[in-house]
Formats: structure tokens, sequence, C-alpha cells
């Protein structure tokens, strides 16, 4: 079977397939690394105060929609997902994968960031520290826009 | 029920500078007086007026204070506690005003805190003695198998008697260079992980020689602080540790025979906190040598109670003035009184910013949306339904302080909200019972996503409508049509033909549209920029505000996470439900691991659909809405009252 053949066979699913993958992973490595940053940085207040445990865990959550919303997305894609689909469709499923997996992925990392310096914010002053969570909330309306546009993507066009 | 800014009276008081102490101490306890202060805008040096200083008062309670503090912290590690659950429910005893003063003022709280923390200091050092003696043993340990007399170890006529350490590492070498030395006696006593206990004896005239050879072994000289054999000494060290150890124990029993006078203490604490704001505040004053002079804010429904209270502590010797606040002075103090179910919201009005006295209480217009929204993200029938039954058994179980009460009472109100928006959705724990909806927002996400931009221009038009008001109460007519009216023009006729054009209203309404959006734009080209002397100043700040409308259109473009997270915590929930499915069918250990699931999996996502609503709500209210209308930045009006840390005063 030449290449070609194998594409146009099974290309379709293939490339619903990747796309699923970079759904999952992409925003998975954002928000894992973005959890871990705040993680990092709240451990070091629990040492001093550990009755600020929950609020810190509160920041530390945040940058972790992120992974959830592509994983949603991945569910979706999966629901579509059969042996005999066309390369065009199994391309386009990719290309809805997109939004999700790349922004997600950077804005999960950015949002950790800033959640971190929530934690600083925590630890001088316990009231402030929703001040923290707005700003990286701020953050998350980018996440949730290209989640907002892949989930159209992928159920706006029917092959 | 007024829903609002509370309103203030300005007061102004003379009084003898004698009668101070008595008069604050009516007033705290009347509670509703807010001190303006004095010294930083009152720089007339002619009226022989000098600012009022209390200092040694003040660090005298502020030690007393330190002392009761550290003797709560010292008594409450001895304290028999109650479970959580059960000290959380009992709560805070609470007291008026004038029983906290009667109560403390019969008990001798410096003397007790005094006697804590003595003994606590006592035990302290004892701990030290014994850490020391510690210290001691860890290192003769090593020499316990020396059986001599550390005294007895002196240098004879004719040989050296040295003990210390080698590097184990270095034990073989050390056999090796000591077989060369034939009038040197040696043995090791003892060896552990990193060394080697050594007792070495050689004749005067090798020692120089063998300390020459053991410079290459790393050989550290060791020599006892003790007089017999190191395991007599470590003997008697550790007699006295047992000694100190029933000492302290003694000690302990005291401080446990205190524990009930623990409450008289936090009495006495929150009791000190007050009497500490109660002088603090009278550096506020400004005064002669016989004369006080007050200025401050009282509400305005409260002023008779006020002079009561004056002519109570003053009897009839003081001059008072009381006058209507003024409405544009920014330095009017702020007190927000709302109806039952808005004032649970206060708390996120003053997380963004008090109002300013000449502004309005957006509470109860922030109230209603925020509620709408948050149904919306958290949507869930289960969830709203955990929510509901847990604040209200604890609303009705849970002894809380006004504050707590407020907070639970705010998720209380929302849980209805999520309740609907689960029916309306057709979500129950996402699905795991299918329940009719109105909307599958799965399908219709497009209805879905069509409704939140819908909400968000009623939003958005809601704000524009709160700040015409402002400015018509204000009597600015033209501002309000200008900075308000063509907007409405301008939004609604543009989103009416842009309907018109996707053919969804048609005929008439797509020209009466059309002129609306025409005028509109006119409109605020013209005088969007009015502010601006030149004309060119003028039509070009026309010309930026109507840019402004790219800011319109993101502001709705942002509510499209009400459909969002919805969906999201939705499918989040379906997927934990699919997986527990999956689990249930491999027999009766995959059923109880299915059930783990189904319950883990639904309170996380239960967590974070409840934290995601509540921020994402946040955040539409502080930008799109706030932004709209609402400035913000009054002073918090000050009760005269210290928060209290152990109990609830009334």
């Amino acid at each position: 079977m030449a290449f070609s053949e194998f594409l146009i066979n099974y290309g379709g699913v293939f490339f619903a397939g990747l796309g699923i993958a970079c759904a999952v992973i992409l925003s998975g490595i954002g928000s894992a690394k973005g959890v871990g940053l705040v993680g990092e940085a709240a451990a070091g207040l629990m040492v001093e105060e550990p009755e600020k445990f929950g609020k810190s865990l509160i920041l530390q959550l945040l940058p972790g929609t992120q992974g959830l919303y592509g994983f949603v997305i991945g569910l979706l894609v999966l629901g579509k997902l059969d042996v005999g689909m066309s390369l065009a469709q199994g391309l386009y499923l990719f290309a809805a994968c997109l939004p999700v997996g790349l922004v997600g992925w950077k804005s999960a990392i950015s949002q950790g960031r800033v959640s971190a310096s929530g934690i600083t914010l925590l630890a001088k002053n316990e009231e402030h520290s929703t001040y923290g969570i707005i700003y990286a909330v701020m953050v998350e309306t980018y996440a949730l826009l290209s989640f907002v546009s892949s989930l159209i993507l992928v159920n706006a066009v029917s092959f | 029920m007024a829903m609002a800014i509370v309103k203030m009276s300005e007061f102004s008081l003379f009084a003898f500078d004698v009668e101070k102490e008595a008069l604050l101490k009516t007033l705290q306890n009347f509670g509703y007086v807010h001190f303006n202060n004095l010294t930083e805008d009152f720089e007339d040096e002619s009226l022989e007026l000098e600012p009022v200083k209390v200092p040694h008062k003040l660090t005298e309670i502020e030690e007393n204070l330190s002392k009761v503090s550290s003797a709560v912290n010292i008594l409450s590690k001895y304290e028999q506690k109650e479970s959580s659950i059960k000290a959380m429910m009992e709560g805070n005893k609470t007291y008026t005003f004038e029983e906290l003063e009667k109560i403390a003022s019969n008990i001798n709280y410096v003397a007790l805190a005094d006697e804590i923390l003595s003994l606590s200091k006592e035990k302290d050092s004892i701990i030290q003695k014994i850490e020391h003696l510690k210290t001691e043993i860890s290192e003769l340990e090593p020499w316990k198998y020396l059986g001599a007399s550390i005294e007895t170890l002196s240098n004879t006529h004719f040989s050296d008697i040295m003990i210390g350490t080698v590097p184990r590492k270095l034990k073989e070498k050390l056999i090796e260079t000591m077989s060369t030395k034939e009038d040197v006696y040696y043995e090791i006593i003892n060896e552990d992980k990193t060394n080697l206990y050594l007792l070495l004896i050689s004749h005067k005239l090798d020692t120089e020689d063998l300390i020459d050879s053991l410079k290459n072994l790393s050989f550290t000289k060791v020599k006892l602080q003790i007089k017999s054999t190191p395991e007599e000494e470590i003997k008697i060290r550790e007699e006295k540790i047992k000694k100190h150890q029933s000492e302290i124990e003694e000690i302990e029993n005291s401080l446990k025979s205190k524990v009930d006078y623990l409450e008289n203490l936090k009495l006495a604490f929150d009791y000190l906190n007050n009497l500490k704001l109660r002088f603090s505040v009278s550096e506020n004053f400004l005064k002669t040598e016989k004369v006080v002079f007050i200025k401050g804010y009282i509400p305005t429904d409260k002023k008779d109670e006020f002079e009561k209270s004056v002519r109570e502590a003053l009897g009839n010797v003081y001059y008072l003035e009381i006058k209507d606040a003024e409405k544009e002075n920014p330095k009017v103090p702020i007190l927000l009184k709302n109806s039952n179910y808005a004032e649970t919201f206060e708390s996120l009005t003053g997380m963004y910013a008090l109002p300013k006295y000449n502004e309005i209480d957006p509470t109860p217009f922030l109230a209603p949306f925020y509620t709408l929204f948050f149904g919306m993200m958290a949507a869930d029938v289960g969830y709203g339904l955990i929510m509901l039954l847990g604040t209200f058994f604890v609303l009705k179980k849970f002894k809380l302080s006004d504050a707590q009460r407020k907070s639970i009472k705010f998720f209380y109100y929302l849980s209805f909200s999520v309740i609907i928006w689960g029916f309306i959705y057709g979500s129950l724990f996402g699905g795991v019972v299918k329940i009719p909806g109105l909307i599958d927002p799965a399908s219709d996400y497009n209805t879905v996503l069509l409704m939140s931009i819908a909400f968000g221009v009623i939003h958005v038009m809601f704000a524009l409508g709160l700040k015409a008001y402002m400015l018509i109460r204000d009597g600015k007519w033209l501002d309000a049509l200008f900075d308000v009216g063509f907007w409405y023009f301008a939004l609604i006729g543009s989103i009416v033909f842009l309907l018109s054009v996707m053919g969804v209203v048609g005929g008439i309404i797509k020209t009466i549209s059309l002129v609306m959006m025409i005028v509109g734009m006119a409109g605020i080209v013209l005088t969007g920029g009015r502010s601006s002397k030149s004309i060119g100043g003028k039509l070009a700040g026309g010309l930026y505000s109507l840019y402004g409308i790219s800011g319109y259109v993101g502001d709705f473009v942002s509510y499209s996470r009400l459909m969002a997270l919805g969906l999201a915590g939705g499918f989040i929930a379906g997927a934990i439900n699919m997986i527990a499915g999956m689990v249930s069918g491999l027999g009766v250990i995959g059923f109880i691991f299915a059930i783990i699931i189904f319950i883990g999996g639904q309170l996380f996502n239960f967590g974070l659909s409840l934290l995601g609503a509540y921020v994402h709500s946040i955040r539409l209210i502080y930008v799109e809405f706030f932004g709209k209308f609402y400035e913000g930045g009054g002073p918090k009006f000050n009760l005269l009252r210290a928060k209290p840390k152990y109990i609830n005063i009334k």
C-alpha cells in the first residue's frame, strides 16, 4: 500500500486522533507546569502559616483548568472518531483541537505565574489573596475563549 | 427599607479634656461613631490648638495586650480540645459591650498573665538545661567503654596519656603506622560510622614523634571535662534529666490547673483591644489647655441616640453641632445598608471599592446578576442541592458571627440559582440520572452561547442605565444623553441591524435600526470629545470615543464564559460518570471502585465548578459591569469597636 493510499484510507482517523492528543497533551503540559509553579511557591508559605492551606489551594487550582478544557475537547472529538472518516474531516478536527491545545498550554503557564505571585499576596495579607485570584482569572479568559472556539469548531461543520 | 449608602451627619463637639475618657467610654458603647483625623488638615496655629497625645497610656495597654495574648497562646496548648465540628457549632460566646466591660474590670488579668508567663519561662529554661545535658551525654557516649576515670588518666612521670579520634576510613593506615612504633600503647576503645576513638600511651621521649605521625591520620585530640569514668558521668547526667523532667511535669500541672481561666484571658484580650482603640482614636483630636475639639460622622438615623450618649457622659457642659454631611466630600465614611438578600453581596462591593458618598451603592444591582451568572456556570441540580442542604444545616445548627452568617447565606441564595439552571440544562451530577431539561447544552450550545451574549448585552446596558441615572440625579441631563443615550442608540441600533442583515428580523425594523445606529454614532462623534478645547480636539476625541465600540464587542464576547464554564463543568461531570460506568462492569470490586470514582470525582468537579463560577462571576461584575459606571473609593465607616477575636460582641 502506497503512503498516499494509506493517507486517503486512514489519514482521517489518524489526524483526528492526533488532534485529541494535541488538545490533551499541550493543555495538560501547560496546566501541570502552572499548577507546579504555584505549588512550589505555596509550599514555602506552609512552613510559616499552615492555616492558609485552603486559600493557597484555590490559587494553585486556577491554572489547572486549561488541562480540563483540553480534556473535554478531546472527549468531544473522541465521540466523532470513525475508522472510515475522510482525510478532510480528520484534518478539520485536528485544526479544531489547536486553539485549546496551544492557548491552553501557554495561558496555563502565565496564569501559574500570576497565581504564584498571588501566594505572595496571601502570605502578606490573607484578605488580599482574592485580588490575586482575580488577576489570575484575567488570564483564564483567553483559555476560555480558545475553549469556546474549539468547541464551536468541533461541532460547526458536519461531513 | 432603604437600600443604599447610609445617610451620614457630621458633628463637631467641644468638651473639657478631663472628661474625654468618660466620653469615649460612652461613645464606644454606642459604637456608631467615625472620627475625623483633625491633626491632618488643621494647621491653623493661631488658635493654639495642638494634637492630643496619649503615648504612655497606649504603651501600657499594648504591654498588657501582648502579655495576655502570649498567656492565651500558652494556656491554649493545655486546653481539652473538643472536636472541631462541635467547637464550630457552638461558636464564640456573645456578650454585649457593657457585659464585656463589667466582666473584664473584675478580672485581674495582668497578674494572671504574669503568673502564666513566668511558669512558662521557667519551663523553657529547664528544657534548655535538659538539652544541654543531652549534648554532654552525646559527647561522652563514644567513650563509654573507657573503664578508667578521666582523673587517673593524667600523665605519669615517664609517659603521656591521650585520647582522641581518627577518621574510620584511615583504620588500616592507623594500624600500619602503629605497628612501627614499639614504645606506644594504643587501643581502639570504640568506633562508629565516622570515627575511631583511641586511647594512646607513649613514652615521654616518643610523644612528639607520635603526634607528628598522627597528624597524617587527621588525629583530633579530645579533652573530656569530667572527673570519673565516662559511664558514671553519663549516669549522673541522666539522673539530672529525670529530675528536670519531673519538674517540668509539675509546672505543666500547675499550668493545666489554670486552664479554667483561659476564657477570662480571652475576654480580657478582646477587652484590651477595644480599650486600645478607645485611647488611640483620641489622637485624632485637637485640644487647647482645657478643651478638646472632636469632629466626626454618625449615621443620621442614630442622631438622637448619639446626642443622648454625649449628654449622658458630659452632663450639660459641652457644645455640639450636627449637620448633614456634604454630598461631594470624598471623606464622608461609607456604611452600606441592604436587604437581607443583597447585604450578603456587600463583600463583593467592598472587595472592589466602597462607593463614594455621591455615588450609588451598586450592591443591590449586582446581586441579581451575580446570582444569575453563578447559577449558569455551576448549573447542576445535584451540586445545587448539596449547597442548599449544607448551607441550610450550617445556618440552623451553628452559632455564627455576623460575618460568617453573611458568607454562608451568600452561598445559600446562590444555591437556588444553581438548582434552577441545573433543571434548565437537565443536569443532575452530570447526567447520572436523566432528567428532562429545557436546553441540552451539549448539542444546543449555540442557543446557550447566544443567551450568554444576550445576558451580557442586558448587563452592560443596565450598567449604562445606572450611569445615566446618576447623571440625571445630579441634573446633568445633557451628559446623560451624550454619554449614555447616544450609546444606547448606537449599540441597540447596530445589534438589531446586524440581526436584520442576518435575516432574523426583517422589514421596516431594518431601516429603523439603521437610522438609530447612524444617529447614535454621529452623536458620539459630535459629543464624545466635548471636553477638548479646540475643534480638531473635539473631533478627534469624538472619533476616539466611537472607537470605544470595539471595547463593547470585547465585553459581549467575554460573556461567552457563561456558556463555556457551564459546558466544561457538565462535560467533566459526564466524563467522571463515564469512567465510573466503565469500571462498574468489573464485578463487585469494580462496583466499589465505581462508587469511589463517582463520589470523589463529583466532589472534585463540585469544588472546581463553584470556584470557577465564583471568580468568573466576580470578573464579569468588576470589569464589564463596574467599568461602565462605577468608580468607588469612599472610606469605610469604622465603628468605634475593635474586631473581637475570641468572642462576639453585640
